[in-house]
């Protein structure tokens, strides 16, 4: 496993870039004046639950610059990442500003959107080509972000429009369609990734509040994940709009295949209360959903995600990832078990080619070869 | 086993650490209260590099909502994803009869240095000349 995906180019969909100083002033070019002296003056202010995370301050101990905080330097994001595992193309996601929408005041939540992407764009897509970007969103009031994807959205960098897993509603709700509309007109997959549960303005994590420890906040993701996709089959998201496509980023995958298992059953006998919902809720997933691998579930037995990733038809719909420089990084070359030659490439690379729109020419099979 | 000079004694005071590479692999060599040890410089898990870790001690098994924190610069925690091995014996703390790094010994040769065959191209030589020796 180890030594063929080193040969292969891949693709890693889910990559954290901070900003230098871990703080706004990245921003300042971006950011309009009234809220610079806001932040000079209070800070960011936004919102965590207060839990602890893992590793070194949240990252990889080994990747820390000599400056700054881990993410924010690209030679050695270069080093570590991209030359490391021949990743032909990374998708930003972002770090400080992605808890946005735990934001009360939708117009700030909307700038720092706003002024993000630009900096995104400025100085981090244009500084190095295999990077390609997610824009953020501030949900908060969404015909600004519909505005704000008119903006930016057709940027050849921009890939996908992010927003946390962390809510007000589930996704599905009526109120977010102006966004998904915009969203397929533009071709950009809507990504969820995990994070602000339960913080700021967003629901409380789960159904019985707040876990006391960090852990039992990691274990919400695919609670929460469990909560957006059922919402948006039911709610007739991907009836109404059916080039949509949506990535569920960092939230567990092994749960895919046991929880579609109870959609399918239950949609036959209660099918008529949403009528609009045409297809059994699997099809809606093997057609419209991906997800991302890390932090990849470890069986006793490796080998046993074989099985899962035939429930869950792998092939069609898991993208690597490998979440770094955070702490709870996957290896691409020793986080999975032994894959046939195929469900690598589907896995490592043209799963997200497809999605992502990356060209045909840089497909693994062809630089394999050129590689060898 | 071969024999590996990985320092100076003098270079390696306690709560150090150096990484080596010998045939191929990459180990780091610990002087933990003044006792030397050596670990594979490779997490068992993915591969990250463990001897980069933090040198810690760690919170003991014990009653429900009581912290007890013991062990003090006997574990090494991974970089990457936090696994705690115990410096002496490679075994991990949560699993430590089915998961470890391999060890190796490493031991300290009084007054070898003078004797030595002087291709040590970075190390500096001191005046008692004990040597710490890597046997992997």
């Amino acid at each position: 496993m180890a030594e063929s995906v080193k040969r292969m180019p891949i693709i890693d969909c889910d990559v954290h870039n901070r900003f230098k100083d871990g703080k706004m002033t990245a921003l300042w070019p971006y950011l309009p004046r009234a809220y610079q002296e806001d932040v000079r003056e209070w800070g960011i202010n936004l919102s965590g639950v207060g839990y602890l995370n893992g590793g070194d301050r949240g990252y990889r101990g080994d990747s820390w610059p000599k400056e700054g905080f881990p993410g924010s330097d690209l030679d050695l994001m270069r080093e570590q990442l991209l030359d490391a595992f021949n990743v032909r193309y990374a998708i930003l996601l972002g770090q400080e500003l992605r808890p946005l929408g735990t934001l009360p005041n939708a117009d700030y939540a909307a700038a720092l959107a706003h002024a993000y992407n630009d900096h995104l764009i400025e100085q981090w897509l244009a500084a190095e080509s295999r990077l390609r970007g997610a824009m953020l969103i501030a949900t908060q009031d969404v015909p600004q972000a519909v505005k704000e994807i008119e903006r930016i959205g057709r940027h050849p960098g921009i890939v996908e429009v992010l927003v946390a897993n962390g809510a007000r509603l589930p996704y599905g709700n009526r109120c977010y369609h102006p966004l998904f509309e915009i969203c397929e007109a533009h071709g950009l997959p809507f990504a969820l990734h995990t994070g602000s549960e339960g913080a700021g303005i967003n629901g409380q994590p789960s159904v019985a509040g707040y876990g006391s420890y960090y852990v039992e906040n990691r274990q919400v993701r695919p609670q929460g994940y469990m909560t957006h996709l059922t919402s948006l089959i039911f709610e007739g998201v991907f009836e109404k709009f059916p080039k949509l496509r949506v990535v569920f980023i960092e939230g567990g995958y092994a749960w895919l295949a046991p929880f579609l298992w109870r959609l399918d059953a239950d949609w036959r006998g209660l099918r008529h209360q949403t009528p609009w919902v045409k297809r059994p809720p699997s099809e809606y997933v093997w057609e419209h959903v991906r997800f991302t691998s890390q932090p990849l579930e470890e069986p006793d037995q490796p080998a046993d995600l074989l099985e899962v990733f035939k429930w869950n038809r792998a092939g069609r719909t898991l993208m690597f990832a490998s979440d770094y420089a955070h702490w709870d990084f996957d290896s691409p070359t020793d986080a999975f078990p032994r894959l046939s030659e195929e469900l690598q490439r589907r896995i490592f690379y043209e799963t997200a080619r497809e999605l992502y729109g990356f060209p045909v020419a840089a497909s693994a099979a062809e630089q394999t070869v050129t590689a060898d | 086993m071969p024999r590996h000079v990985v320092g100076t004694l003098s270079e390696l005071p306690p709560g150090s650490r150096r990484i080596v590479t010998v045939g191929g692999r990459s180990i780091g060599v610990f002087n933990i209260r003044g006792r030397f040890y050596a670990l594979r410089n490779r997490c068992p898990h993915q591969g990250a590099p463990l001897c980069q870790g933090r040198i810690k001690g760690t919170t003991l098994p014990g009653r429900p909502y009581e912290y007890v924190y013991g062990r003090d610069e006997e574990i090494i925690q991974c970089p990457w994803h936090g696994w705690e091995f115990e410096i002496a014996t490679g075994r991990t703390y949560f699993n430590p009869h089915r998961m470890r790094v391999k060890t190796y010994d490493v031991t300290v040769e009084r007054g070898a240095a003078a004797e030595e065959d002087v291709t040590l191209e970075t190390f500096e030589m001191t005046t008692e000349g004990d040597l710490v020796v890597l046997r992997a």
